[in-house]
């Protein structure tokens, strides 16, 4: 009990002594775990975050209907297949042939809320439909009738049930506002997108839905097994990967994965060396302390321990002044690259604190067993 | 004498010197090391984006209002083709090297035997171009459509023998034809009749499952339209956009001479397309924004977070420098306290000291900078497969970092030398 006492007391009058000193070791354990739970943060979280920037290239899921009633029933009951976190938009789409000044134009009606985020790369010019009654008209199609935003248009539809024959066929008509010029840089340019209600009363058929676009931020393997669950769950639904962009994204994101992944090696072997460095530097320079206590007695195992317990101390004060300061470097770089909050990984705490005592513990030990291998008479004397 | 101490001191204390630096060649590293992966990181994440496939598609003028609005079939309509002679100038604009890769295409509807009717699209797969200006390049859907997977059989190599008459299958047009690979079909066009080989089956995840692939010149003959093409796809290396790139695609005629200037040497993807609307005769040149845009954004984010990654290494090199720094010199206490005993000057001493870690921070330095640049290279043969090219500009960035760290990390050490009592510190307290 007494014998605690008193190592407890060196340890800790030799830090408060030796302040300046035992600054510059701490400051520098300190970054070095700061470096090491900031950087291993970043890496755990690059593909989260990346993922969700690779969801601008849009849809990676579609969902077709098997025997040709697919409604928004199937659609809801699909989207419960996909844990909500992920799924980041679903955006179905219904295609008709209607005429605008009698010339034939696809109609597309789509949940404009959706697709903008299952396809944010979308360029509208003006503003995207709200309400009912607004429609959004492709650049190639605005360019053919001259429509300019603000236009009020008058869109047409021949039933189907009129076809038949009969001599009088009544178009149903309804006005629209043009709110915005869609540009992708695709064929969408060509069609016309309105909301899904005024589609049906234009037509005057009920629900349904030709497509549904998904766009889901998660790993292939997941997305695979999502697509699986829902062809098999879902009757009147079919689902397929869009391969150019999951396949795409599977080898950029591995990539970019590994990129992070080396340079935080790289990082964190010169940072850890750069810590043992210091430490050993500070350690060496008490070598003289070290032989004036075997001088008087002391025996090396009470050294060692000494030296040991007090750069142990010094490597736990780093240690949690490095994962608090490494969260928040991740978290600022997470706000300022990617505008969303970090997850906390509670786990790389104690990490943190055992590496960095590892570390300073092993890079204190080799000054302190060559010390005290030597003769005090030597070490004294200064040789 | 000057240069005798501090010859002396480099000998003597060989050992503490190489310490420092070892530690200031670890810093440079780091600091060599990140900056020369950051300068080449764009290009290397933008080549990785083109497996995204084009970024910018050209269409003839004609064909691009006309298109399927007004359902018109076959395209009669003169002007509704480029010129395949024309493709080629793609690789003579302004952008010349951000071209990456380009290919024609054109399609016909092509009858089965049995009268099933399906798309032939002709195009190149692995086209080799050799251009004047010595740059060799294989072009073709083999790499603008790295994400088919193959089910069966190989990618069709147009080097190969009797490649003008084969042919790739999607995978749901091989299912309604009944083909494998090494199927024989013989398909009827709008001009001619041929017996292709499938050489291989893919999927592509896309309606493109529904068409069959073959070389441009067999498509060509088929549909009797020699020399025709109606659509060229590009993948070019861009910049993203930003306001005045905006601005220009809207019109370029609305800019200043120097904005014009600016935004016409500037790889936005507006103002490739406007040269390759220069080059080709009556063609529209438009970004793919699915692509155009996501690139921007991704390699945006990527340049962004190896910003932050390398400040904060930078930041603890530079203080693990200037810790091992003072720690060298404070351990020199007694050694000064003497040399000031027996009369030197604060001045003095301070060269003295200074002189001593700075020749050390040379050698540091300049190991560490090769060190470094062994490590970016390590990095970049391992993630993208490519090396990393040396930029001179990384040297004084370096250089500069390396002379400012271990001056600031002498602050410290300078001024305990200049407090400190000969008496006291040989008396040894």
């Amino acid at each position: 009990m007494k014998k605690r006492k008193m190592f407890l007391r060196m340890i800790s009058a030799s830090l408060m002594r030796r302040r300046s000193r035992m600054a510059v070791a701490l400051l520098s354990i300190a970054i070095g775990a700061t470096i090491l739970s900031g950087l291993v943060s970043i890496y755990y979280d690059v593909p989260r975050q990346m993922g969700a920037q690779f969801r601008n290239y849009g849809a990676n899921m579609i969902l077709t209907g098997t025997s040709g009633s697919f409604t928004a029933d199937d659609l809801a009951k699909a989207c419960t297949e996909i844990p909500e976190k992920e799924l980041v938009g679903a955006a179905p789409y219904r295609y008709d042939n209607v005429r605008i000044r009698n010339i034939p134009v696809v109609a597309a009606g789509t949940d404009m809320e959706q697709a903008q985020k299952t396809s944010p790369y979308w360029m509208v010019e003006g503003r995207w439909p709200s309400a009912d009654g607004e429609i959004l008209i492709g650049k190639a199609a605005a360019e053919s009738f001259r429509f300019r935003e603000g236009d009020m248009i008058e869109v047409d539809y021949t039933p189907e049930t009129a076809k038949q024959g009969e001599e009088t066929v009544t178009d149903n008509t309804l006005y629209f506002t043009v709110t915005g010029i869609l540009s992708t840089g695709g064929s969408e340019e060509n069609y016309v997108y309105m909301s899904m209600t005024d589609l049906e009363k234009l037509t005057g058929t009920g629900s349904r839905i030709d497509v549904a676009e998904l766009s889901v931020s998660a790993s292939s393997d997941l997305l695979s097994g999502y697509s699986d669950n829902i062809s098999a769950k879902v009757g009147a639904v079919s689902a397929r990967l869009v391969k150019r962009v999951t396949a795409s994204e599977a080898t950029v994101l591995t990539k970019l994965q590994g990129l992070v992944l080396l340079v935080t090696i790289v990082v964190l072997a010169l940072t850890m060396i750069c810590v043992a460095t210091t430490m050993t530097a500070v350690v060496t320079e008490r070598r003289k302390e070290i032989g004036l206590r075997k001088a008087i007695g002391a025996s090396d195992k009470s050294i060692i321990s000494e030296f040991m317990g007090e750069s142990m101390l010094l490597g736990l004060m780093g240690g949690v002044l490095g994962a608090v300061l490494g969260y928040v470097f991740a978290s600022q770089v997470s706000r300022n690259v990617f505008s969303s909050e970090l997850s906390f990984r509670p786990l790389l705490v104690p990490v943190t604190i055992i590496v960095s005592m590892f570390i300073t513990g092993l890079s204190s030990l080799m000054p302190i067993r060559s010390a005290t291998d030597v003769d005090p008479a030597l070490v004294l004397k200064g040789e | 004498m000057f240069f005798k101490m501090i010859k002396g001191m480099l000998f003597r204390q060989w050992k503490k010197m190489l310490m420092i630096a070892f530690t200031i060649a670890l810093g440079a590293s780091l600091a060599s090391a990140m900056l020369s992966v950051l300068y080449d990181v764009g290009d290397k994440v933008n080549q990785e984006l083109k497996t995204y496939g084009a970024n910018i598609t050209v269409m003839p003028k004609a064909n691009s209002v006309l298109g399927d609005l007004y359902e018109i079939e076959g395209g009669e309509t003169p002007g509704a083709f480029l010129n395949e002679d024309e493709v080629m100038k793609i690789k003579t604009i302004f952008w010349q090297f951000n071209i990456v890769d380009f290919a024609p295409f054109i399609d016909t509807e092509v009858t089965a035997p049995d009268g099933t009717s399906v798309t032939a699209v002709g195009s190149w797969f692995d086209h080799h171009i050799k251009m004047p200006t010595g740059e060799e390049l294989d072009a073709g859907v083999s790499s603008m459509r790295s994400w088919w997977e193959i089910k069966e059989g190989e990618w069709l190599s147009e080097a190969s023998p009797g490649s003008e008459n084969s042919a790739m299958a999607g995978a749901a047009a091989a299912e309604k034809l009944g083909l494998s690979a090494g199927s024989v079909l013989h398909i009827k066009g709008p001009a001619a009749e041929k017996d292709i080989t499938i050489v291989g089956v893919f999927d592509s995840g896309s309606e493109e499952d529904d068409r069959i692939y073959l070389p441009l010149d067999t498509v060509q003959e088929l549909a009797d339209l020699d020399g025709k093409v109606s659509t060229i796809e590009v993948s070019a290396l861009t910049t993203p956009d930003n306001e005045l790139a905006e601005k220009a695609a809207k019109d370029p005629g609305s800019l200043s001479l120097a904005q014009y200037e600016k935004w016409y040497c500037t790889a936005y993807a507006s103002s490739i397309c406007y040269q390759i609307q220069e080059v080709i005769k009556d063609s529209v040149a438009s970004p793919v924004r699915q692509v155009a845009d996501s690139e921007g954004a991704i390699l945006e984010k990527t340049q962004l977070l190896m910003v932050l990654i390398t400040i904060l290494s930078l930041i603890g090199a530079a203080l693990g420098i200037c810790n091992l720094v003072t720690a060298s010199v404070m351990e020199r206490s007694q050694e000064i306290g003497l040399m000031k005993a027996i009369g030197a000057q604060n001045l003095s001493i301070s060269g003295l000291v200074l002189t001593e870690i700075f020749i050390t921070a040379i050698f540091g330095g300049i190991a560490g900078f090769f060190a470094g640049f062994g490590f970016a290279r390590i990095i970049g043969h391992t993630v993208f497969g490519s090396a990393i090219t040396m930029r001179p500009a990384v040297i004084p960035i370096v250089a500069v970092l390396v002379v400012l760290v271990t001056l600031i990390g002498s602050i410290p050490a300078i001024r305990m030398l200049l407090r400190l009592r000969p008496t006291e510190v040989l008396h040894g307290r």
